[in-house]
């Protein structure tokens, strides 16, 4: 049976945002005691493997890199149809830039599922925004990629026609062989998870492998083998004039437009 | 990997059908003024089916080095193909560093590209320059939004960076030596897959934020997708033009072409009011060179009243019916 690998990314849930703390010295955010929950665009990746598998009979694992406290994020992925999931997880990872968390993910498709036959990723994560990864494990596991990916339609359930939005340009594209596909939230609407979900995923595997038991090159992971470094950060200095306006809407409106019409703006 | 073997600021620029994307232009000049200060050249990197005449205009836009690769089967893009010639041409000139448009194209093409190069890259830069010690400093947006990042690639080579469009001024065209260099284009079958079965452009749309001189920009705080004709009669009453922050957009109150912020669009007007905008970092950064920014939240405690010139406090849907009666009743006026 074909295997679809998803790359999953746990992230603070983007409600309890406003309770992330930073720590200026490591330049790193402090996300103790924050819930995680799967990165969104990731559930529409999932949600393409699980089509592919309700379909065309797919099995389907998911991969992730992160602290072994995200287990039960990784389990809402089973719940939600996976059929097994691999964790890499190790305090050698941690500090991981994209080059090595796409190296370290890369490593543990290889480790875990060959020979596969497609990855997904979502096209970006909410909280790191970079869209970097999914091109890069492309690079490592040597095979083609797209993103940018709106659609994904198979009548086989083997040679795949995929829709890649550029803006400007759309193009279609057809292949049959692995490749790994970031995709949008265009492409599908993820389902929920219920309760039988809920239930068989307390059986299915859930396997935590660390950066040996992965065979990784130690120094290409975590912050050793990231090229990029935080050389500082800075609340951004802007100067402005703050000037606050309460009362009801007419006054203040009123306020406003003199206001404005002083620094000649109107 | 580091060091003064490597030198030179580069630019891809991207092209559809000839016609090069304005960020490319951007990007030029931003590294001629980087190239300046550290004394060495610009290289522009174009791949396409285009004549060579249609490359030498980015002489004149600051580039030294035009390196032009043209053939038929670079007309659609393909990552495999694009990121191993522009790949083996960086490895035999190493540039100190790269810059790509944050576009959808440049997405797909730059992480590949500087996984081939085995480097680092930062994802959609606000702002670049040069520390100290001369290493490039990529100011990112970043935990949250409300920091920004100084990102540094200290020792691999090219130092590699997505920007994103509008972040720099198109510099004016000059006259200025340089040469375009066409680079020999060797394609394996397989550097063509996935196949392109079908290659559509969209009409291109004018969007009116580009250059606007108001900006009228709606916020999850609109509360609904009726509530937008507020912002367009605003923004008619103002000759300006709508924009909306990612919430917005997200809820489907407006179309992804017009959101401003860190991953959409960087606008310069002299008046730019936002309306039920909380103001996060990543909004803030595209909005930065706005003259006088007003903000109209019910919330007093949003981000948005620390950095704003003038904040109003109240809801906008009861705010912006005032604003525009009174601004009609004063065009009757006047």
């Amino acid at each position: 049976m074909p295997l679809a690998v998803v790359c999953v990314k746990p992230i603070p849930d983007p409600k309890h945002w406003d309770r992330l703390s930073l720590d200026p010295q490591k330049g790193v955010l402090r996300r103790e005691g924050i819930p995680t929950v799967i990165n969104p665009l990731d559930k529409h990746a999932l949600e393409v493997a699980l089509d592919l598998k309700g379909r065309f009979g797919w099995e389907v694992t998911v991969v992730s890199m992160a602290p072994p406290d995200t287990l039960k994020t990784l389990r809402e992925a089973l719940a939600m149809g996976a059929d097994k999931a691999f964790l890499a997880s190790d305090r050698a990872l941690a500090g991981a830039d994209t080059l090595a968390t796409a190296y370290t993910l890369a490593g543990l498709i290889e480790k875990t599922c060959q020979p596969y036959d497609l990855v997904l990723c979502g096209n970006m994560s909410l909280d790191g925004s970079t869209s970097q990864v999914a091109p890069q494990i492309a690079q490592f596991l040597g095979i083609p990629h797209v993103t940018h990916v709106g659609k994904v339609e198979t009548e086989d359930g083997r040679t795949l026609k995929i829709t890649m939005d550029l803006k400007e340009v759309q193009m279609t594209l057809t292949y049959d062989g692995p490749m790994v596909l970031a995709v949008t939230k265009e492409v599908n609407l993820p389902r929920l998870v219920n309760i039988m979900g809920i239930l068989s995923a307390e059986a299915k595997p859930l396997e935590v492998l660390d950066a040996q038991g992965i065979g990784l090159d130690p120094s290409r992971v975590g912050q050793v083998g990231s090229p990029t470094r935080v050389r500082s950060l800075f609340k951004p200095d802007i100067k402005r004039r703050r000037k606050i306006l309460q009362g009801e809407p007419e006054e203040v409106v009123e306020e406003l437009l003199s206001n404005l019409h002083q620094v000649g703006v109107l | 990997m580091a060091g003064e073997n490597h030198q030179g600021f580069w630019v891809f620029i991207e092209q559809l059908q000839g016609r090069i994307s304005d960020v490319g232009l951007e990007l030029l000049g931003k590294a001629r003024e980087l190239a300046d200060t550290k004394k060495t050249y610009v290289g522009a990197v174009v791949l396409g089916n285009i004549p060579q005449e249609e490359a030498s205009p980015l002489l004149s836009y600051g580039a030294d080095r035009v390196y032009l690769f043209s053939h038929p089967h670079l007309e659609a893009y393909h990552a495999l193909a694009y990121t191993k010639l522009i790949a083996s041409l960086a490895e035999r000139e190493k540039p100190e560093a790269f810059f790509v448009g944050a576009t959808p194209l440049g997405a797909d093409l730059a992480p590949r590209l500087a996984a081939v190069l085995e480097t680092g890259l930062s994802a959609h830069c606000v702002d670049l320059r040069l520390g100290e010690d001369g290493i490039l400093e990529q100011i990112v947006a970043g935990f949250g939004g409300a920091w920004l990042a100084v990102i540094v690639c200290p020792e691999r080579r090219p130092q590699m960076a997505t920007v994103m469009p509008g972040v720099f001024k198109k510099p004016e065209p000059g006259k200025r030596g340089g040469e375009v260099i066409p680079q020999a284009v060797e394609i394996e079958k397989n550097e063509l897959t996935p196949l392109v079965a079908e290659f559509k452009v969209r009409e291109r749309k004018a969007v009116a934020l580009d250059g606007a001189n108001v900006v009228i920009c709606g916020g999850y705080g609109m509360g609904s997708k009726e509530n937008w004709r507020l912002l367009e009669e605003l923004a008619r009453l103002l000759g300006g033009a709508v924009g909306a922050s990612r919430p917005a957009v997200d809820e489907g109150w407006a179309p992804e072409e017009v959101m401003i912020g860190q991953s959409g669009k960087t606008v310069h007007p002299t008046l730019y009011i936002g309306a039920g905008v909380s103001g996060v970092m990543h909004h803030v950064v595209g909005i930065q060179d706005s003259e006088i920014v007003v903000v109209i939240n019910k919330d007093l405690h949003a981000p948005f009243f620390e950095v704003c010139d003038f904040g109003v406090v109240g809801e906008a849907e009861k705010v912006l019916p005032v604003l525009i009666e009174r601004l009609k009743e004063k065009q009757q006026v006047g």
